[in-house]
């Protein structure tokens, strides 16, 4: 019972949060120079075509009407028809989104994984040699363009070394167990470079909480009671300072989402991201608004997930 | 313990962040520049960042004299890097080192443009918000929401519904910057609104523009600064993302551009000269930013001065 307390309004902010994207990409479409019927019918269609479409999405009506068909449409599914592919845009998207999401879940496991250690390394040599280089490297990380990176391993690991592949997400000529290898294959250039810039953020911010929570009374009290340093690091402080880098994967969220646009497009990764890239090339408004909003609620539901673990995580967040 | 409130739990994102928070809610006075001056001038890491920042703009502001517009085809196509073509050339034959020069104006005025932009609504909001104390529920909502959205995407909807400009870029660029500084500059100002002598300043007048203007925002200037380097620093990297997109404005040369044509032109990961340089102009321009930012907050904590 209590979980279902705690688990309902997360539910519900998430609600809200997909209701405020639908609601700003709404307005901005309305109130913003440029046709709004771009966003969903192609100027190219046939007459009576595009005037069905208008119709459905109410555009012919006053801008309260609009909305609500809007977002009727929305609860559908329904993102309007693709100009180019003449489909409805959520068929070409969900194709995709698999895609994106291996690539960004790969990117954020990995990301973890590497930069928790490396903020405790930092944190534990606190002023060392090894802490300010831990620390350039993550600041570092942070002003790095996606795709600069995304071009730098290519050009090494993929065209010059030869070690891995340089575009796609798999080989075409794979099957069975061979073609689960190629799609790891593919995936660890794009992933790495989503990794790179990513880093910094947990790198840094494990280092700052580690530091604070080694200065606590209970570290002082382990280190009284003779427990070895590595086990009060690792052992005590370490879980207590995990707990606001997990509120960060929520935070990085949307520049991870953003980060993977722009790998994707490097690497010619089938996901939505590259879908984006072609539409923006082809002017193919319906994608570029069924992508944000598919984008936008992967984002809310995956941070909904992030903070209902974290509150079973943490039993302080439960009760309160 | 920090707050589960994710706009306030962790120094999210950037590093200075956690910095800026944490620092004394009080305006700087004529001295306390001075004092951090001097402590910041002691900082090689510092000086070397303010250096490569001033250099970048006297090369956007020099462009014209260093280089002519790469506007023309030449018939030198694909150069790598050589004495006549110091950066080589492109798959039109245009000087690479003419682009990145130019293009340092166009990033470095969508930069400018676009954190002023987002400063003063960002800011604005923050404070009103802090100042009322019923709109902040409303304003802390909204900014959380915006933060928690995937902005690229929605950056690119709009800039291609509008059609890409440098107006465009600014626009779009500011109009999802702003929360950021509003998330900032809030939790600075909502401590300046409970010290004493905004409750003083209250008995001696009635108008909160007043108060607002002449107590609240001196006292969050310090955080505005260290905001103004991380929204400049993140406009560029979106400017450039949506350049590389293909949103770029077509008749101006940016970072961005040079990189989405090489993209286009199929030359990308082959003439690696086309990549590597604007890319290096793009991490010189954020990592000089960002250090700057870490240098002045180290250098305005008193902590740090006694030494």
């Amino acid at each position: 019972m209590s979980r279902l307390f705690f688990v309902l309004p997360r539910l519900g902010r998430g609600v809200f949060t997909i209701w405020f994207a639908v609601t700003v990409t709404f307005l901005l479409l309305r109130l913003l120079p440029g046709d709004p019927a771009l966003a969903v019918a192609s100027p190219n269609m046939t007459e009576e075509a595009r005037a069905a479409l208008l119709t459905q999405y109410g555009l012919d009506q006053p801008l309260i009407v609009q909305y609500g068909l809007y977002m009727w449409q929305m609860l559908q599914g329904n993102f309007g028809v693709s100009f180019t592919q003449s489909v409805p845009v959520m068929d070409v998207l969900l194709q995709r989104l698999p895609w994106t999401l291996l690539l960004t879940f790969t990117a954020l496991v990995i990301t973890v994984l590497v930069g928790i250690p490396l903020g405790v390394l930092a944190a534990s040599r606190r002023g060392k040699v090894l802490d300010k280089i831990i620390q350039v490297i993550g600041v570092t990380g942070q002003s790095i363009f996606v795709p600069s990176i995304g071009v730098l391993l290519l050009f090494v690991f993929g065209l010059s070394l030869k070690w891995l592949p340089i575009g796609g997400a798999y080989d075409t000529d794979a099957y069975g167990m061979d073609w689960y290898g190629s799609v790891a294959r593919h995936l660890i250039l794009p992933a790495v470079s989503l990794m790179l810039i990513q880093l910094g953020s947990y790198v840094l911010t494990m280092r700052s909480t580690l530091i604070e929570a080694l200065g606590e009374d209970y570290v002082t009290l382990a280190k009284a009671n003779g427990l070895p340093y590595r086990r009060i690091l690792w052992k005590h402080a370490l879980r207590n300072a995990l707990l606001p880098t997990t509120t960060l994967i929520g935070l990085q969220l949307g520049f991870l989402v953003g980060g993977a646009v722009l790998t994707e497009t490097v690497f010619a990764y089938p996901g939505i991201g590259r879908g984006i890239y072609e539409a923006v090339t082809q002017l193919d408004f319906p994608v570029l608004q069924g992508a944000f909003l598919l984008l936008a609620i992967t984002v809310v539901v995956a941070n909904m997930l992030t903070d209902i673990v974290y509150g079973f995580l943490d039993p302080r967040v439960k009760t309160s | 313990m920090t707050s589960l409130d994710p706009v306030n739990a962790t120094p999210t994102g950037l590093p200075v962040s956690s910095e800026a928070l944490s620092a004394e809610p009080v305006a700087e006075s004529g001295r306390a520049g001075a004092a951090t001056w001097r402590v910041f001038r002691r900082d090689p890491l510092g000086i070397i960042s303010l250096g490569l920042l001033l250099l970048l703009v006297v090369v956007a502001l020099a462009a014209p004299l260093l280089a002519s517009y790469p506007a023309s085809y030449g018939t030198d196509v694909l150069r790598p890097p050589s004495l006549q073509y110091l950066f080589g050339t492109d798959s039109l034959g245009r000087d690479v080192l003419g682009e990145v020069i130019w293009g340092t104006q166009q990033s470095l005025l969508v930069a400018v443009a676009a954190s002023i932009i987002a400063i003063a609504i960002g800011t604005l909001v923050a404070v009103i918000g802090a100042y009322f104390k019923r709109l902040d529920v409303f304003i802390s909502v909204i900014v959380d929401l915006t933060l928690s959205l995937p902005v690229l995407p929605l950056m690119i909807l709009i800039a291609a519904l509008i059609g890409p400009s440098t107006a465009t870029i600014i626009g779009v660029v500011a109009a999802f910057s702003w929360p950021e500084v509003t998330r900032l500059v809030r939790s600075q100002a909502l401590t300046v609104v409970n010290l004493p002598y905004v409750d003083a300043a209250r008995l001696m007048t009635t108008s909160p523009v007043w108060i607002i203007g002449r107590h609240i925002i001196p006292a969050v200037t310090p955080v505005i600064v260290v905001s103004v380097v991380v929204t400049a620093s993140r406009a560029v990297l979106s400017a450039a993302g949506l350049a590389f997109l293909g949103l770029g404005d077509p008749t101006t040369w940016s970072w961005g551009r040079i990189l989405y044509e090489a993209q286009q032109s199929g030359a990308m990961s082959s003439a690696w000269w086309l990549t590597l340089f604007p890319s290096i102009a793009i991490l010189l321009l954020v990592l000089s930013a960002t250090l700057l930012s870490i240098a002045y907050n180290d250098a305005r904590n008193p902590r740090n001065r006694a030494r």
